[in-house]
């Protein structure tokens, strides 16, 4: 580690230190009994809260990059039913709460096609979600490409399918690599409010605990610490392939 | 152009838009000390539960607990003021003195009393079943088995029951009644677990998709939550249930908002509230 690499690490763990110092300084001055050992017993109904939040931000994650890679193409294309078949989807669900999307989606969608597994909707409905967000960014992506790039790809005989993998999308990646990570990051947090669907996960786990013990604090705090466990390394994974993406013009 | 008279604007102290903020000022003060003689009581409620507790068409509360809590008002005169809280939210407002009494169809469990204080017990209920109509279910032994589901509200006693007793079905959690009851009636859950009247009330809502088991298989009953240590408004509590109920307050309420319910419980022997 270079020397100041060395110093950014030491300053961020400087200040890190300082906020949770902050945190600490609050809960020592608030008159609250701390009950640490109700929510230890517990601990069992928070692992499992994680994991299926974990299992389910993934299968979101993934699902709502497909999402918006195919609809951003879509919106791209001169077929006038594909963009508006994609148009329509974004504006609807960027327009409503996920709230509403979740209990529409689940108790009517799903019921009618006959979709009973609710963490299967609940992921579905997640990635759709997100995947509206993810055309949006796709499509702000795709269109900083400048038109040079197209016209020299064809220009050396690329066809339109080798021309948009090879030249087009690596170069798009790197521009929307960090909106993606904030939508991603935003997306783990988002998964939440599946707990509206009965889906036992993370928060509803928190929830259930405080409910069991009457220790608020005790349950949430290690709620904040969970999904900073998993919405870190994507920051740091983000960080690493924008480093590696980075060339410089 | 007319010459701006520079006393109208609020540059001179003496000018009138100074005057005005004065006066509001001064009738603020007055007022709040006039009425800081007798702090008003702030009560704790979930307002998604009806009869109990509910807004009305004008969003303002309305209900059986809303009248009980203007009743003790009216007994320590105090104004009443009514703080809309989810109810797993209520027992940390309380602790916190975000509010002074919880009347909010609260079952007195030991787990709580370990908590807060209750006063005497106001009225009694117990857990029931709305059971889906495709699911042949007599009672809760029934419904613990592999392969059942039972729906519960977050934060109840029915949620608290079923987290230690029901080992072998499945329990839902959620965090609406309504979404609870739409489960049952949408056949994904076998039953809901909450208490007899609702799941009457329930049941008339959806005649041809649920079943209403309504002979409680728990019996429990409902008091008014305060802090631990605030022991004189316990007393006080207390003291306006006693004359409450001397009074016929209970039974006028019950006749006023209960009336058909009344005549079907005490039809069928199963013990009715009040």
């Amino acid at each position: 580690m270079t020397g100041t690499q060395a110093k950014r690490v030491a300053v961020h763990t400087a200040v890190v230190a300082v906020y949770a110092g902050l945190i600490w300084l609050a809960a020592a001055r608030v008159d609250y009994a701390w009950n640490w050992e109700g929510v230890w017993e517990y601990r069992g109904m928070f692992v499992k809260g994680w994991l299926a939040t974990v299992a389910i931000s993934l299968a979101a994650l993934v699902g709502s990059c497909l999402i918006g890679v195919l609809g951003a193409i879509c919106l791209q294309s001169r077929r006038v039913v594909l963009e508006a078949v994609v148009r329509v989807y974004v504006e609807l669900i960027r327009g409503t709460p996920l709230l509403v999307q979740l209990l529409i989606g689940f108790y009517l969608v799903a019921t009618a096609v006959g979709l009973e597994n609710r963490y299967v909707a609940g992921a579905l409905i997640l990635a759709l979600f997100s995947g509206a967000y993810m055309v949006e960014i796709f499509r702000g992506g795709l269109a900083a490409i400048p038109r040079g790039q197209h016209d020299a790809a064809a220009a050396i005989g690329l066809s339109p399918w080798q021309s948009f993998w090879l030249v087009v999308l690596p170069q798009a990646a790197r521009i929307v690599l960090p909106p993606v990570a904030g939508q991603l990051a935003s997306l783990i947090k988002d998964s939440s409010l599946l707990s509206v669907i009965a889906i036992s996960e993370f928060t509803l786990a928190a929830q259930e605990v405080n409910s069991f013990t009457y220790s608020s604090l005790e349950s949430y705090l290690p709620l904040a610490a969970g999904y900073l466990m998993l919405t870190l390394p994507l920051s740091w994974i983000a960080g690493m392939l924008e480093r590696r993406f980075h060339f410089d013009a | 152009m007319q010459p701006v008279d520079k006393a109208h604007t609020l540059k001179m102290p003496w000018s009138r838009g100074w005057r005005l903020v004065c006066a509001a000022v001064l009738m603020v003060v007055v007022s709040s000390r006039a009425s800081a003689a007798e702090p008003p009581l702030r009560v704790g409620m979930e307002l998604a539960y009806p009869p109990f507790e509910m807004t009305d068409a004008q969003g303002k509360p309305a209900g059986v607990s809303v009248r009980i809590a203007k009743a003790l008002g009216e007994h320590l005169g105090r104004p009443v003021m009514i703080e809309n809280i989810a109810f797993d939210g209520l027992i940390p407002a309380l602790k916190t003195r975000k509010i002074d009494c919880i009347i909010s169809s609260m079952t007195a469990t030991p787990e709580r009393a370990r908590s807060i204080a209750f006063s005497d017990p106001y009225l009694k209920t117990g857990l029931a079943i709305l059971a889906a109509a495709n699911t042949k279910v007599d009672s809760i032994d029934d419904l613990n088995q592999p392969g059942r589901t039972i729906a519960v509200k977050e934060g109840t006693t029915a949620h608290q029951f079923a987290a230690r007793e029901i080992r072998r079905g499945r329990v839902l959690v959620l965090d609406r009644e309504t979404a609870a009851v739409m489960e049952v009636v949408q056949q994904k859950a076998d039953a809901f677990l909450y208490d007899p009247l609702s799941i009457y009330q329930h049941h008339q809502r959806h005649p041809d998709t649920t079943r209403a088991l309504l002979a409680p298989f728990r019996e429990e009953s409902w008091a008014v939550g305060l802090r631990r240590g605030d022991d004189t408004l316990l007393q006080d509590v207390n003291a306006f249930l006693r004359a409450y109920r001397a009074a016929g307050g209970f039974e006028r309420l019950g006749e006023e908002f209960f009336s058909e319910e009344k005549a079907y419980f005490e039809e069928r022997g199963i013990p009715f509230l009040f």
